[in-house]
Protein backbone atom coordinates (compact mmCIF):
# COMPACT_ATOMS: atom_id res chain seq x y z
CA UNK A 1 0.00 0.00 0.00
CA UNK A 2 1.32 3.45 -0.93
CA UNK A 3 1.69 6.28 1.59
CA UNK A 4 -1.20 8.16 0.04
CA UNK A 5 -3.43 5.08 0.40
CA UNK A 6 -2.44 4.83 4.06
CA UNK A 7 -3.20 8.50 4.68
CA UNK A 8 -6.42 8.85 2.71
CA UNK A 9 -9.58 6.75 2.43
CA UNK A 10 -10.07 7.56 -1.25
CA UNK A 11 -13.23 5.45 -1.60
CA UNK A 12 -14.78 7.43 1.24
CA UNK A 13 -13.58 10.67 -0.38
CA UNK A 14 -15.38 9.62 -3.59
CA UNK A 15 -18.54 8.85 -1.61
CA UNK A 16 -18.46 12.20 0.23
CA UNK A 17 -17.70 14.19 -2.92
CA UNK A 18 -20.48 12.50 -4.93
CA UNK A 19 -22.97 12.95 -2.12
CA UNK A 20 -22.10 16.66 -1.96
CA UNK A 21 -22.65 17.06 -5.71
CA UNK A 22 -26.07 15.40 -5.60
CA UNK A 23 -27.27 17.09 -2.40
CA UNK A 24 -26.09 20.58 -3.44
CA UNK A 25 -27.13 20.60 -7.06
CA UNK A 26 -29.97 18.09 -7.33
CA UNK A 27 -31.32 18.08 -3.76
CA UNK A 28 -31.01 14.28 -3.80
CA UNK A 29 -29.43 12.11 -1.11
CA UNK A 30 -27.44 9.19 -2.51
CA UNK A 31 -25.74 6.35 -0.69
CA UNK A 32 -22.43 4.96 -1.82
CA UNK A 33 -20.75 1.61 -1.31
CA UNK A 34 -17.10 0.76 -1.83
CA UNK A 35 -17.13 -2.19 -4.23
CA UNK A 36 -13.42 -2.17 -5.04
CA UNK A 37 -13.23 -5.86 -4.17
CA UNK A 38 -15.74 -6.88 -6.89
CA UNK A 39 -14.57 -4.05 -9.14
CA UNK A 40 -15.14 -3.54 -12.81
CA UNK A 41 -17.21 -6.70 -13.37
CA UNK A 42 -20.42 -5.26 -11.93
CA UNK A 43 -20.37 -2.01 -13.93
CA UNK A 44 -22.91 -1.75 -16.75
CA UNK A 45 -22.40 1.53 -18.55
CA UNK A 46 -23.88 3.12 -21.66
CA UNK A 47 -22.40 6.50 -20.80
CA UNK A 48 -19.01 7.13 -19.25
CA UNK A 49 -17.43 10.50 -18.53
CA UNK A 50 -13.73 10.56 -17.71
CA UNK A 51 -11.43 13.23 -16.42
CA UNK A 52 -7.68 12.82 -16.63
CA UNK A 53 -5.50 13.31 -13.57
CA UNK A 54 -1.96 14.65 -13.89
CA UNK A 55 0.73 16.26 -11.79
CA UNK A 56 1.60 14.13 -8.77
CA UNK A 57 -0.49 11.24 -10.08
CA UNK A 58 -1.29 9.81 -13.51
CA UNK A 59 -4.73 8.35 -13.99
CA UNK A 60 -8.38 9.14 -14.40
CA UNK A 61 -11.67 9.43 -12.60
CA UNK A 62 -14.70 8.05 -14.45
CA UNK A 63 -18.45 8.18 -13.87
CA UNK A 64 -20.26 5.19 -15.43
CA UNK A 65 -24.05 5.29 -15.99
CA UNK A 66 -26.67 3.09 -17.62
CA UNK A 67 -28.64 5.12 -20.17
CA UNK A 68 -31.75 5.61 -18.02
CA UNK A 69 -29.71 6.85 -15.07
CA UNK A 70 -27.67 9.24 -17.21
CA UNK A 71 -30.88 10.68 -18.67
CA UNK A 72 -32.51 10.98 -15.23
CA UNK A 73 -29.49 12.80 -13.76
CA UNK A 74 -29.36 15.17 -16.73
CA UNK A 75 -33.09 15.80 -16.49
CA UNK A 76 -32.64 16.71 -12.84
CA UNK A 77 -29.89 19.17 -13.70
CA UNK A 78 -31.83 20.80 -16.53
CA UNK A 79 -35.30 20.63 -15.00
CA UNK A 80 -36.74 18.84 -18.02
CA UNK A 81 -37.32 15.33 -19.36
CA UNK A 82 -34.37 13.98 -21.37
CA UNK A 83 -35.16 11.32 -23.96
CA UNK A 84 -31.82 10.65 -25.69
CA UNK A 85 -28.17 10.21 -24.79
CA UNK A 86 -27.25 13.51 -26.41
CA UNK A 87 -24.77 16.34 -25.92
CA UNK A 88 -26.62 17.57 -22.82
CA UNK A 89 -26.19 14.15 -21.19
CA UNK A 90 -22.47 13.99 -22.01
CA UNK A 91 -22.08 17.50 -20.67
CA UNK A 92 -24.00 16.85 -17.44
CA UNK A 93 -22.25 13.59 -16.54
CA UNK A 94 -18.93 15.24 -17.44
CA UNK A 95 -19.67 17.98 -14.94
CA UNK A 96 -20.32 15.39 -12.22
CA UNK A 97 -16.93 13.83 -13.01
CA UNK A 98 -15.37 17.29 -12.91
CA UNK A 99 -16.85 18.18 -9.51
CA UNK A 100 -16.03 14.83 -7.91
CA UNK A 101 -12.48 15.06 -9.26
CA UNK A 102 -12.23 18.61 -7.91
CA UNK A 103 -13.01 17.35 -4.42
CA UNK A 104 -10.52 14.49 -4.84
CA UNK A 105 -7.89 17.04 -5.84
CA UNK A 106 -8.40 18.72 -2.46
CA UNK A 107 -8.13 15.32 -0.70
CA UNK A 108 -4.90 14.51 -2.53
CA UNK A 109 -3.55 17.97 -1.62
CA UNK A 110 -4.28 17.19 2.03
CA UNK A 111 -2.11 14.10 1.55
CA UNK A 112 0.69 16.20 0.09
CA UNK A 113 0.08 15.30 -3.56
CA UNK A 114 -0.62 18.05 -6.12
CA UNK A 115 -3.08 16.89 -8.79
CA UNK A 116 -3.96 18.65 -12.05
CA UNK A 117 -7.33 18.05 -13.73
CA UNK A 118 -7.98 17.76 -17.47
CA UNK A 119 -11.19 18.65 -19.32
CA UNK A 120 -13.86 15.88 -19.15
CA UNK A 121 -14.28 13.44 -22.06
CA UNK A 122 -17.44 11.36 -22.54
CA UNK A 123 -18.13 8.07 -24.30
CA UNK A 124 -21.53 6.68 -25.29
CA UNK A 125 -21.95 3.05 -26.36
CA UNK A 126 -23.34 -0.38 -25.63
CA UNK A 127 -20.24 -2.41 -25.01
CA UNK A 128 -16.95 -0.76 -24.24
CA UNK A 129 -14.16 -1.21 -21.76
CA UNK A 130 -11.67 1.29 -20.38
CA UNK A 131 -8.09 0.11 -20.35
CA UNK A 132 -5.95 1.43 -17.59
CA UNK A 133 -2.38 2.00 -16.65
CA UNK A 134 -0.51 -1.14 -15.67
CA UNK A 135 -0.09 -1.46 -11.93
CA UNK A 136 -2.62 1.27 -11.22
CA UNK A 137 -4.44 1.51 -7.89
CA UNK A 138 -8.18 1.23 -8.53
CA UNK A 139 -11.19 2.20 -6.47
CA UNK A 140 -14.79 1.46 -7.47
CA UNK A 141 -17.80 2.96 -5.69
CA UNK A 142 -21.43 2.10 -6.43
CA UNK A 143 -24.28 4.59 -5.95
CA UNK A 144 -28.00 4.03 -6.08
CA UNK A 145 -30.65 6.40 -7.43
CA UNK A 146 -34.37 5.83 -7.93
CA UNK A 147 -33.68 5.38 -11.65
CA UNK A 148 -30.93 2.81 -11.03
CA UNK A 149 -27.27 2.48 -10.10
CA UNK A 150 -24.24 4.38 -11.27
CA UNK A 151 -20.56 3.97 -10.49
CA UNK A 152 -17.49 6.12 -9.90
CA UNK A 153 -14.07 4.65 -10.72
CA UNK A 154 -10.70 6.07 -9.71
CA UNK A 155 -7.54 4.66 -11.25
CA UNK A 156 -4.11 6.14 -10.64
CA UNK A 157 -0.39 5.65 -10.19
CA UNK A 158 1.86 8.05 -8.37
CA UNK A 159 4.12 10.00 -10.73
CA UNK B 1 -31.73 50.25 -15.30
CA UNK B 2 -31.35 46.55 -14.38
CA UNK B 3 -28.14 44.60 -14.29
CA UNK B 4 -26.66 42.13 -16.74
CA UNK B 5 -24.50 39.09 -15.98
CA UNK B 6 -22.19 37.01 -18.17
CA UNK B 7 -21.82 33.29 -17.37
CA UNK B 8 -18.59 31.74 -18.68
CA UNK B 9 -18.33 27.94 -18.55
CA UNK B 10 -17.56 25.32 -21.18
CA UNK B 11 -20.44 23.24 -19.83
CA UNK B 12 -23.83 24.42 -21.12
CA UNK B 13 -25.40 22.36 -18.33
CA UNK B 14 -23.41 24.25 -15.72
CA UNK B 15 -24.40 27.59 -17.27
CA UNK B 16 -28.06 26.55 -16.97
CA UNK B 17 -27.54 25.42 -13.36
CA UNK B 18 -25.89 28.72 -12.44
CA UNK B 19 -28.71 30.66 -14.12
CA UNK B 20 -31.28 28.63 -12.19
CA UNK B 21 -29.36 29.11 -8.94
CA UNK B 22 -29.42 32.88 -9.48
CA UNK B 23 -33.19 32.79 -9.83
CA UNK B 24 -33.58 30.47 -6.82
CA UNK B 25 -31.38 32.85 -4.81
CA UNK B 26 -33.72 35.69 -5.72
CA UNK B 27 -31.07 37.50 -7.77
CA UNK B 28 -32.70 38.98 -10.85
CA UNK B 29 -30.74 40.10 -13.89
CA UNK B 30 -32.25 41.82 -16.91
CA UNK B 31 -30.02 39.81 -19.23
CA UNK B 32 -28.02 36.63 -18.72
CA UNK B 33 -25.34 36.36 -21.43
CA UNK B 34 -23.41 33.09 -21.91
CA UNK B 35 -19.95 32.19 -23.20
CA UNK B 36 -18.25 28.80 -23.55
CA UNK B 37 -14.68 29.97 -22.92
CA UNK B 38 -12.58 33.06 -22.32
CA UNK B 39 -12.41 34.01 -25.97
CA UNK B 40 -16.17 34.01 -26.31
CA UNK B 41 -16.44 35.96 -23.05
CA UNK B 42 -14.15 38.71 -24.35
CA UNK B 43 -16.29 38.96 -27.49
CA UNK B 44 -19.45 39.37 -25.39
CA UNK B 45 -17.80 42.04 -23.22
CA UNK B 46 -16.75 43.95 -26.35
CA UNK B 47 -20.33 44.42 -27.48
CA UNK B 48 -22.65 44.09 -24.46
CA UNK B 49 -23.08 46.04 -21.24
CA UNK B 50 -22.19 43.54 -18.50
CA UNK B 51 -22.20 44.37 -14.79
CA UNK B 52 -20.57 41.21 -13.44
CA UNK B 53 -18.99 38.04 -14.85
CA UNK B 54 -19.23 34.58 -13.26
CA UNK B 55 -16.43 32.46 -14.75
CA UNK B 56 -15.11 28.92 -14.60
CA UNK B 57 -11.32 28.38 -14.59
CA UNK B 58 -10.72 25.10 -16.47
CA UNK B 59 -11.96 25.71 -20.02
CA UNK B 60 -10.65 24.91 -23.52
CA UNK B 61 -9.31 27.57 -25.92
CA UNK B 62 -8.89 30.25 -23.24
CA UNK B 63 -9.13 29.34 -19.56
CA UNK B 64 -10.38 31.57 -16.76
CA UNK B 65 -6.93 32.77 -15.71
CA UNK B 66 -5.97 33.76 -19.27
CA UNK B 67 -9.35 35.45 -19.64
CA UNK B 68 -8.69 37.55 -16.52
CA UNK B 69 -5.23 38.48 -17.80
CA UNK B 70 -6.53 39.50 -21.24
CA UNK B 71 -9.50 41.40 -19.77
CA UNK B 72 -7.22 43.34 -17.40
CA UNK B 73 -5.38 44.71 -20.43
CA UNK B 74 -8.48 46.09 -22.12
CA UNK B 75 -9.52 49.54 -20.83
CA UNK B 76 -13.17 49.12 -21.81
CA UNK B 77 -13.70 46.06 -19.62
CA UNK B 78 -10.94 45.92 -17.01
CA UNK B 79 -13.20 47.26 -14.24
CA UNK B 80 -16.02 44.74 -14.71
CA UNK B 81 -15.90 42.45 -11.64
CA UNK B 82 -15.34 38.72 -12.15
CA UNK B 83 -16.38 36.05 -9.65
CA UNK B 84 -14.81 32.63 -10.22
CA UNK B 85 -17.07 29.53 -10.01
CA UNK B 86 -14.88 26.46 -10.25
CA UNK B 87 -13.82 23.11 -8.88
CA UNK B 88 -10.39 24.74 -8.62
CA UNK B 89 -10.29 26.40 -5.21
CA UNK B 90 -6.66 25.94 -4.17
CA UNK B 91 -5.00 28.98 -2.61
CA UNK B 92 -2.49 29.21 -5.44
CA UNK B 93 -4.91 29.39 -8.34
CA UNK B 94 -7.48 31.54 -6.53
CA UNK B 95 -4.64 33.79 -5.39
CA UNK B 96 -3.53 34.14 -9.01
CA UNK B 97 -7.11 34.87 -10.08
CA UNK B 98 -7.45 37.56 -7.41
CA UNK B 99 -4.12 39.10 -8.41
CA UNK B 100 -5.59 39.45 -11.90
CA UNK B 101 -8.74 41.15 -10.63
CA UNK B 102 -11.15 38.38 -9.56
CA UNK B 103 -13.31 39.57 -6.68
CA UNK B 104 -13.95 36.16 -5.12
CA UNK B 105 -14.64 32.49 -5.74
CA UNK B 106 -17.40 29.93 -5.31
CA UNK B 107 -16.53 26.24 -5.21
CA UNK B 108 -18.46 23.74 -7.33
CA UNK B 109 -20.71 22.11 -6.28
CA UNK B 110 -22.65 25.02 -4.79
CA UNK B 111 -26.12 25.79 -3.46
CA UNK B 112 -28.29 28.81 -4.35
CA UNK B 113 -27.72 30.04 -0.80
CA UNK B 114 -23.96 30.02 -1.36
CA UNK B 115 -24.36 31.95 -4.60
CA UNK B 116 -26.49 34.53 -2.80
CA UNK B 117 -24.03 34.79 0.09
CA UNK B 118 -21.05 35.54 -2.16
CA UNK B 119 -22.67 37.34 -5.10
CA UNK B 120 -25.28 39.37 -3.22
CA UNK B 121 -22.84 41.85 -1.62
CA UNK B 122 -21.16 42.46 -4.99
CA UNK B 123 -24.34 43.78 -6.65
Amino acid sequence: MTEIEKQLDLAQEIISATQEVFSSMLMIDVTGEDISASGRSVIQSNMTSMIGLGGGVRGMLAVHCPAEVAKAITGGFLGMEVEELDEDVKDAIGEIANMVAGNLKIAYANGGVNVELAIPTSVIGKSFRLSGIGGAIRHYVSFQLESGPFWVELMYVLS
Amino acid sequence: MGKNVLLVDDSSTMRKIIGRSLRQAGIDFDNIFEAGDGLEALAVLEKEKVDIVLSDINMPNMDGISFLREKAGRANMKNIPVLMISTETGDDIIGEAKSLGAVGAIKKPFTPDKVNEVLGPLL
